[in-house]
């Protein structure tokens, strides 16, 4: 490993060969935001821990099956959202009902940030319906295939399907309306 | 309980050869050097000392407890490191779960402890990293590093290393040296090793073994001492010298009681000092005082 | 999305679950590939105590699955069984000492089984001389200190010679017992499982024998005494005469007083101290 920042790259072919101080440092670095975005997709902190957990020892297990597609932090999301999928099996009580940070209101700061910094889809976002937002994060801001989705939102994957498919329509309206 | 490690007229015998015959030492703190060629006894020495052998004669004593006595060859045992010259390692086994297995054998019992031990010897001796590495898939200087570990766990008052730096390369042999130094505040240490380097470095005293008896047994610096204005480099090789060889600029190394023609005196090595008194031992007839 | 960056601001209401939806969404696409923000996002979470905390603790639960070894089927058998944890551990490092040692002696145990089973009298017979023998054997082909000499770092600890010296007589035991009594099984008649009493005495014996002489030559010994047992016992009556009538009770008297004599004098057993005898 380099003295400067290795990276992520570097460290998982170090894994490769079993360097555990390369697993500190990739678990140092990547298990906080891990932490905290699973955290908004589950209320229940001890299976988000388990859910980083198996995402890292996946990782250890095998470093190889990451094939320079991405981003690695995209590649341990993916993981890790999975794991969480899994663990949760449809136990609707602890999933967080994203209508909670859904409702909160935007403040006049927020709204300029939004729309200067951060782009045109967190905007976008807050002019779909709840259903649709929920559904619009886990497949396409997530990544899940839709029975994954039904999973983690704890609804029939046709469900998912139909609000996926109206959510789409909704969000290129939101967006073409933007370009005006 | 007294403090010091005594061997008082030890001897061992292999059927009718006596690897080490009549050895009187007494240790009590610090990095004793142990210097010898091949065959002068050196592994059976340490191999009494490390109670991994009896001896045919004498008495051992460590710290006050005798040898002899079951309980106290325990006692003994509770306080002693051994890292032998002939390693031994389970099939299978990662680095980590070796270390884990000598610290059950040294009766650490609870979990928790034991590992964070484990995890604190295999840092010592930078193998922290690859802890999960199968040892068959280590490197001959690893392994000894790895035995090294498992000698220094939970510090004990006497490390008895049997040629700890041998097949470890030069910079991780600056490490070890480093972790070796920092021990000696805690224990007695003794090492056998076939580098002079390492003795220089790390020792004061030095005990040199030539066929199973003590030759020398004293400072390191009155050693070198003895060697002092004997030792010239000149051009050329000096066929009268007690030990003649070519160094790296090209010129020669003499051990000499006179000045080789042409050649100017320097200060003496503890590897000089060394092969003198080995010279001496072997043909007494050719040195001149 | 490269030029510009998450500010310590933002980051800290999304650490603190504080951000709204859109933002947080924001964030979160950003962070996936941006390491700058992400290394930041480390530097934050570790200024939080509780979740700094949180993290080492996690690092542990991983460092903990990856760094130790998880126990194999007999050590769990094992500790089921009332043994501790650690002495299980000591059990499995025994067998993996003696890998192919083991292997060989199951060789032998599965011709001699051959030959009972398809060489009718004479075939039994061999097989009665020789099964009963093979677990002290193996044992003690496996141990004995002057045939390779106890692994030094496991001799100059203080765990007790004679404790270590049981642990390896069960590891090689569990893997003999259960083949050993499968291929028993075979056999037609009550030789299939009373060869078994026979056998344990001998192992008792040896562990006893083992505090005077070497196990090998403690095997040697027993061989001897076997030997001309079932010879002896076959010329007078039935082949398997030494399995019958008062012999399972002597069997079973030779393991009751051998492990007697072996726990008076375990202090005494071979390779505690190796080379003492020479004196």
């Amino acid at each position: 490993m380099t003295s400067a920042r290795p990276s992520d790259a570097e460290l998982l072919a170090a894994i490769a060969e079993r360097d555990l101080r390369a697993m500190r440092e990739l678990y140092d670095r990547h298990a906080p935001w891990l932490t905290v975005r699973l955290s908004r997709r589950c209320a229940d902190q001890d299976v988000v821990a388990d859910a980083v957990q198996d995402a890292f020892l996946a990782v250890w297990q095998k470093p190889g099956s990451f094939r320079g597609q991405g981003a690695v932090g995209a590649w341990l999301w993916g993981i890790a959202i999975r794991r969480l999928v899994s663990r949760l099996r449809g136990r609707r009580e602890v999933l967080l009902g994203l209508s909670e940070s859904s409702e909160q209101v935007l403040g006049a700061e927020d709204q300029v940030l939004l729309s200067v910094a951060y782009g045109d889809v967190g905007q976008a976002l807050t002019r779909l319906s709840p259903q649709a937002r929920s559904v619009v994060q886990a497949v396409i801001l997530d990544g899940l295939t839709t029975r994954e989705a039904a999973r983690l939102l704890g609804m029939p994957q046709a469900s998912v399907k139909t609000r996926l498919a109206r959510a789409k329509v909704q969000l290129r309206a939101v967006l073409v309306e933007g370009t005006r | 309980m007294s403090d010091t490690v005594a061997l008082h007229a030890v001897g061992r015998r292999y059927g009718r050869t006596w690897a080490v015959r009549d050895v009187e030492v007494e240790l009590s703190d610090g990095v004793i050097g142990l210097l010898g060629p091949n065959g002068a006894g050196k592994t059976s020495l340490l191999r009494v000392l490390a109670t991994s052998l009896a001896p045919t004669t004498g008495r051992v004593s460590i710290f006050g407890w005798d040898a002899e006595v079951a309980e106290q060859r325990t006692e003994i045992r509770r306080r002693l490191g051994y890292l032998p010259q002939e390693l031994g390692f389970p099939r299978g086994f990662t680095a980590f779960a070796f270390v884990d297995y000598v610290a059950v054998l040294k009766e650490w019992t609870d979990r928790t402890a034991r590992h964070a031990e484990v995890r604190r010897v295999l840092d010592l001796v930078d193998l922290g990293a690859i802890s999960t590495k199968r040892i068959r898939a280590l490197s001959g200087g690893q392994r000894r590093r790895l035995a090294l570990a498992q000698a220094l766990l939970g510090q004990p008052r006497l490390l008895v290393l049997d040629e700890p730096t041998t097949g470890v390369d030069p910079e991780q042999r600056a490490g070890l040296r480093a972790v070796l130094a920092e021990a000696a505040r805690t224990s007695v240490i003794v090492l056998s090793t076939h580098q002079t380097e390492d003795v220089a470095a790390l020792c004061e005293r030095v005990i040199v073994l030539d066929t199973g008896m003590v030759r020398y047994d004293g400072t390191v610096h009155d050693l070198v001492a003895a060697a002092s204005g004997r030792v010239w480099v000149g051009d050329d090789p000096d066929p009268r010298a007690i030990a003649s060889w070519r160094i790296g600029s090209g010129r020669y190394r003499n051990i000499a009681d006179r000045a080789p023609s042409g050649a100017e005196a320097v200060e003496p090595t503890l590897e000089d000092a060394y092969l003198l008194l080995r010279a001496e031992a072997a043909h007494p007839e050719r040195i001149t005082t | 999305m490269s030029s510009w960056h998450v500010e310590d601001r933002d980051l800290r209401r999304w650490l603190a679950h504080n951000t709204a939806l859109a933002t947080s969404v924001s964030i979160e696409q950003h962070l996936v590939s941006c390491d700058g923000c992400i290394d930041r996002v480390g530097a934050l979470a570790r200024q939080d105590s509780a979740l700094d905390a949180e993290m080492e603790h996690g690092w542990e639960r991983v460092r903990d699955a990856v760094e130790l070894h998880r126990p194999s089927w007999l050590e769990r058998g094992l500790t089921t069984v009332g043994l501790p944890a650690h002495e299980a551990q000591l059990v499995a490092a025994a067998r993996a000492f003696r890998g192919p040692l083991l292997v060989a002696v199951l060789v032998v145990l599965v011709f001699a089984e051959l030959a009972g089973q398809f060489g009718q009298a004479r075939g039994e017979f061999f097989f009665l001389l020789v099964a009963p023998l093979l677990p002290s054997a193996a044992v003690a082909f496996g141990y004995d200190p002057d045939l390779e000499p106890a692994l030094e770092q496991e001799l100059c600890t203080p765990y007790s010679p004679a404790r270590l010296v049981v642990l390896r007589t069960i590891a090689v035991l569990t893997l003999a017992i259960p083949v050993a009594v499968l291929l028993g099984l075979v056999l037609p008649g009550p030789i299939s499982f009373l060869w078994l009493l026979p056998a344990a005495g001998f192992v008792a014996a040896d562990l006893a024998l083992s505090t005077w002489i070497s196990p090998l030559r403690g095997v040697a010994v027993i061989t001897g005494v076997w030997s001309v047992t079932v010879w002896v016992t076959a010329y007078h009556s039935s082949t398997d005469a030494a399995l019958h009538g008062a012999y399972p009770s002597v069997y079973l008297v030779l393991v009751v007083v051998s492990l007697a004599v072996f726990a008076r004098r375990a202090g005494h057993v071979r390779g505690a101290y190796p080379g003492r005898s020479s004196r």
